[in-house]
């Protein structure tokens, strides 16, 4: 690991991002009807007014000059300008980014928490009853619709048992971090399911492949007791598989936990992109797709560096 | 997913009426005490504060912001900021010579300060008027802006407007939705001002937070200036939350739970369910609306008139109703039974299915093998538009594609939601539509039927209708109005460019020991009178 | 969602067809995912020849509320009185089919870009690569939204949708595939044969890669599905009175207090038609890149 391996990576991932852009735009130039459709027809709207919005947003100006205004708003600036709350979108996107990181952590944390030790367990067991439970128990969790759970866990701890708050983030006046967890608990649970799940698999089958391996055998053949060459040897390997997935996974659930974010009625990032949707907020949309793919570009970059922590044949430079 | 209802779809108030001495008070006995919190589950993420830029009815806003007259439960303008509401008979209002123009006067309530407690005077009046005219401000309504040349504030609670023309509807807009404080604004940026978030009004409530996306806190404001009958200080709540609740299942869920205590817009097909709830019930309150289905000129198929008299033979409202909890009712004509203009001869259509085949027999659209009629080549198969995601419209959809669909006509849904919904219905991307329109008390229908009407997305022209419609809207003798209401209404049902198919109710599910609660039938919103609501117990 | 790229094995020597066969049917969740899948495929195709109802009949006396399981309804009625067995098994034909199309489109497209990508390398493979990352880097389920927003999406819009944004991971699958196996001998051997391109690539390369191959286009049935009924709980998924079970499940979600029956079935259907799906890709992975 080296930094001009850091560097070079780094300036691998412009183009990538450009390249992003440029489809993102054409898809949103692909839209039946423009931004300012929202106002064509509405009386209230004078054609004077209309001709601000126009060149408060730049739509007289060619589309690709368009783009290149655009692109420096993202480069320079506020990331463009909200249609349907008339802020900047960079302001927008990081009032909503906080909710949807405490519950995208948590959910992530606790996933990494119970798949890791449930990945390994089935594979140093491999075949016996429990690993076969297990297994059917994180397809089981993979293959659940979303909304569907959500609405399960609504129902029991809601409205039968009414422990729990059925959505928003805080109870109003109470800022107590007891609060915030009774408000997490549901929807990190929902997210936690299907992650849990896919996570487990992966630390699994990389950790049957690691087991497999000549220097474990070594290590066991020199008397060590299992789970001490389990974790002590095999763990860190079997990890490398799972970092993508995790990375990538992390970055799914900031900038689409669409569903969840509906259920729950959490403040969040992927709440944002459904009004924006329904609003047709196209410089939101993109700024809110262009955080994303930034997200999953990043992702492979810190997995790759993740790599090369963990397995220490990786050598870049 | 959220119906974007908003105060476009209403329509403009006329002049005409009395001067009302009524007020927005609720006629029950003696609140009991002071104190609770009411939690209110909006459908919507409210997008801004503002009553001028927000893209939604103004239920939170309505508790905060207050303008100078309002329209109670009889759809009856009552004054609020100003002491009377203008009119001609009070002198309010004032014809030019040349009957082409009119001043209107409003003497302002003395003693009402705003929020952080400055007083409120007539240059907050003049201030909203310019604020929300300058181009620079994006908002969904300057509806009314445009009609006032000039205001006049010779003293602090005396505002006269200058109007450029004999403008009906200038109560239902401008100084109705909200004044805004001059003191806090001006010179500000209205379109990216903290006022959007928390507003600064005259109101019963104060914003103290807005949290986007997830609920705004309205505090009760101690200084109020009202008071009840018995002389109590108004408001009696300590304040009214509402939460923001995109999910319709997540909000029943929250009702269920008793995490929330009101909604407003109940789905139809939901209230009985909700009925069953311990502590709460279910409030049918009426609204200036009504449901229809309209027809796309553009189409030649449509501009049919055995067609469309086919739709109106065919679709049976008894079951349409039935679909929607019972809670509409069957209307005929486009003027809601409510109104003094309504016309009870307005012809109707029989439910004959059989009759409408055989008006389409006659008209040449022969049966194919294929289930669909068609003429020439010419399949009688529509695109239908109805607001994606609203159950209640979803099934009205699906019981007129299975009636029609007997008779040989095909209907393909093509549901849109949010925004694009509405830009279908305005621009006439549709074949049929099924919506609502929400009016206010004296509403206009030529926005909606005549030839250049802004509501008019269905390219309908009648010059027939144009005229009746201009004498209608420009006369002030009742005798007039009544006779050209009632040529409208026979005109509308014997040329069909829309079925008006039943009227539109409000469904308010709210908890028992909600006293005082008056539901409010225009687009001001049940939430434009809370001073006196008060929890029981 | 379901994750659907499989891990990147490197490829083993070719095994005879019959030994993944057995070891296929020796794992007892992917038979059983097999059985299940078949007979429900065989259950939505061939069932509504013997339902008196269509998925869109109306019976006006149960308008208004869901109507309880009768020997007439097996599965109670819609609010629409509509008959529910009949739009469950309606609606599987459409979510089966968006997910075995969703996949085959995904899966030609995969292989077919990764294919000719690993095969020609050099600009194409550049270009084409860019490209696929480009696309692996914009995050799928908010795409696929914004997508079924501007284009209302039909059964076959959907399909193309889904199946024209979840191909990525099988085209880079498929590519290093393909850049290790072209230099094997007996490509190598081939080509000095005078084999040309395609035969090349079809012929002696792709066998060798379909292990891979068709455990991703498993998995990608699953994806397919449970997009469906995402995008049909969000209101931008097919439109009523076409039944899916996504719809079905979201529609009934509303009476869930009042008529369980309603839910339960379509949840179900999904449930385990996605578990049934992961298993035997499961199965697939284990008969075809057998570890040890």
């Amino acid at each position: 690991m080296s930094l001009t391996f850091l560097i070079k990576r780094l300036a691998g991932a412009i183009p990538l991002l450009l390249g992003i852009s440029l489809i993102l735009f054409a898809i949103i130039h692909l839209a039946p009807g423009g931004p300012t459709d929202v106002y064509a027809d509405n009386p209230s709207v004078s054609p004077e007014a209309l001709q601000q919005i126009i060149t408060r947003f730049g739509l007289d100006k060619p589309v690709p000059e368009q783009y290149l205004l655009w692109l420096k708003a993202m480069v320079t600036g506020d990331w463009g300008l909200s249609i349907r709350t008339g802020r900047g979108v960079l302001g927008e996107i990081l009032a909503r980014l906080g909710p949807t990181l405490q519950l995208g952590g948590m959910a992530m944390g606790i996933s990494l928490i119970v798949a890791l030790p449930l990945g390994t367990y089935c594979a140093a067991r491999r075949g016996s009853r429990l690993d076969t439970a297990l297994t059917f128990l994180s397809f089981a969790g993979i293959s659940l619709p979303v909304f569907w759970s959500a609405l399960l866990l609504q129902l029991v701890f809601s409205v039968w048992l009414g422990i729990l708050p059925s959505a928003g983030m805080k109870s109003i006046g109470d800022g107590s971090l007891i609060d915030r967890l009774q408000h997490l608990a549901m929807p990190v649970t929902v997210l936690s399911l299907a992650t849990i799940a896919s996570w487990s698999r992966y630390i699994r089958s990389g950790m049957v492949d690691v087991l497999a391996q000549d220097y474990i055998r070594t290590a066991y053949a020199k008397g060590r007791r299992e789970w001490g060459v389990v974790i002590a040897h095999a763990l860190r390997n079997a990890m490398i598989p799972a970092v993508t997935v995790i990375a990538i996974d992390f970055v799914t659930i900031i900038s689409g936990a669409v569903i969840t974010e509906t259920v729950f009625a959490w403040p969040g990032i992927g709440r944002l992109f459904v009004e924006s949707m329904n609003g047709r907020d196209y410089p939101m949309l993109m700024g809110l797709m262009m955080m994303g793919s930034f997200g999953v570009v990043m992702a492979n970059i810190i997995a790759d560096i993740i790599y090369a922590a963990l397995d220490p044949r990786i050598r870049h430079g | 997913m959220t119906m974007k209802m908003t105060r476009r779809t209403m329509l403009q108030g006329a002049v005409a009426g009395a001067a009302t001495l009524a007020t927005l008070r609720a006629t029950t006995a003696d609140a009991s005490g002071y104190g609770g919190t009411l939690r209110v589950g909006l459908s919507y993420e409210i997008d801004t504060m503002n009553v001028y830029s927000t893209g939604y009815l103004g239920d939170a806003q309505a508790t905060i912001v207050e303008g100078l007259v309002a329209p109670n439960d009889k759809a009856d303008y009552v004054p609020v900021l100003a002491l009377e509401v203008p009119t001609l008979e009070n002198g309010g209002i004032v014809l030019s010579d040349d009957k082409k123009t009119m001043t209107v006067t409003y003497k302002l309530r003395p003693g009402v300060t705003w929020h952080d407690g400055k007083p409120f005077t007539s240059a907050d009046v003049k201030y909203t008027w310019e604020a929300v005219k300058d181009p620079a401000f994006i908002a969904e309504s300057k509806d009314g802006t445009a009609d006032i040349d000039s205001i006049e504030t010779p003293d602090d609670l005396t505002a006269i407007c200058h109007y450029n023309k004999v403008s009906p509807d200038f109560k239902s807009t401008l100084f109705t939705f909200g004044i805004m404080p001059k003191h806090l604004l001006e010179g500000t940026d209205l379109n990216t001002s903290s006022y959007n978030q928390t507003p600064v009004g005259t109101g019963p409530f104060m914003a103290t937070e807005f949290q986007q996306g997830q609920y705004v806190v309205c505090k009760r404001n101690p200084n109020y200036w009202d008071k009840a009958a018995n002389g109590d200080q108004l408001p009696y709540l300590d304040e009214i939350i509402f939460y923001m609740l995109p999910d319709t299942n997540t909000m029943i869920t929250q009702l269920k739970s008793g995490e929330i205590d009101m909604i407003v817009r109940t789905p139809y097909n939901q209230a009985a369910q909700i009925a069953m709830i311990p502590g709460m019930e279910i409030i049918k309150g009426p609204l200036l609306s009504w449901q229809h289905v309209d027809f796309n000129f553009r189409n030649p198929l449509l501009a049919d008139l055995a067609v469309r008299q086919a739709f109106a033979h065919t679709i049976d409202r008894s079951v349409l109703i039935k679909a929607q909890g019972g809670f509409p009712e069957a209307i005929k004509s486009v003027v809601v039974p409510v109104f003094a203009l309504y016309d009870d001869t307005t012809p109707s259509y029989d439910l004959d299915p059989a009759k409408a085949a055989k008006i389409l027999d006659d008209a040449g659209y022969t049966m194919g093998g294929d289930g669909v009629r068609a003429k020439g080549g010419q399949r009688l198969s529509f695109k239908f538009v109805v607001s994606a995601g609203l159950s209640d419209d979803e099934n009205v959809q699906q019981i007129i594609m299975a009636q029609m669909k007997a008779v040989g006509i095909e209907l393909v849904p093509d549901n849109q939601a949010g925004v694009a919904y509405r830009e279908a219905r305005y621009k006439g991307n549709y074949d049929l539509i099924y919506g609502r329109w929400i009016t206010s008390a004296d509403p206009v229908y030529s926005v909606f039927y005549g030839t250049d009407g802004p509501n008019n997305g269905q390219a309908y022209s009648n010059p027939k209708l144009d005229a009746v419609f201009d004498t209608l809207e420009h006369s002030l003798d009742p005798a007039v109005r009544k006779q050209s209401s009632s040529e409208m209404q026979h005109i509308i049902a014997e040329d069909l460019p829309t079925i008006p198919l039943t009227t539109n109710v409000a469904v308010i599910a709210k908890v028992k020991k909600l006293m005082n609660f008056v539901p409010n039938p225009t687009n001001m919103t049940n939430f434009v009178h809370t001073a006196e609501w008060y929890m029981e117990g | 969602m379901v994750d659907i790229s499989p891990s990147l094995a490197p490829p083993r020597a070719r095994r005879p067809l019959g030994q993944a066969v057995a070891r296929f049917r020796r794992h007892r969740m992917a038979m059983g995912g097999l059985v299940f899948l078949v007979a429900m495929g065989l259950i939505v195709v061939f069932a509504p020849f013997f339902l008196p109802y269509t998925y869109d009949g109306q019976d006006f006396n149960f308008i208004g509320s869901p109507g309880a399981m009768s020997a007439q309804h097996w599965l109670g009625t819609d609010e629409l009185g509509r008959d529910a067995l009949t739009r469950l098994v309606y609606g599987g034909r459409v979510s089966l089919g968006v997910g075995l199309l969703g996949a085959v489109i995904s899966t030609v497209l995969g292989t077919a870009i990764g294919a000719v990508s690993g095969f020609y390398r050099g600009l194409v493979d550049i270009v084409l690569m860019r490209f696929t990352d480009v696309m692996l880097s914009i995050p799928t389920l908010p795409l696929v939204l914004l997508l079924s927003t501007f284009f209302r999406p039909s059964p076959v819009l959907l399909i193309g949708i889904v199946g024209g944004l979840i191909w990525m991971g099988t085209a880079r699958l498929v590519r290093a595939q393909f850049l290790a196996l072209r230099e094997r001998e007996y490509v190598e051997a081939a080509r000095a044969l005078g084999a040309g391109g395609a035969r090349l690539m079809f012929r002696h390369i792709l066998p060798n890669a379909v292990g891979p191959i068709s455990v991703a286009a498993t998995l990608a049935v699953g994806t397919s599905i449970m997009m469906e009924s995402g995008l049909s709980f969000l209101g931008f998924g097919i439109l009523p009175p076409v039944p899916t079970w996504g719809n079905l499940l979201n529609a009934a979600s509303a009476w869930l207090g009042i008529a369980p029956w309603l839910a339960i079935p379509p949840g179900l259907c999904i449930f385990c038609t996605v578990l049934a799906v992961n298993f035997v890709g499961e199965g697939l992975r284990d008969a075809l890149e057998p570890r040890l």
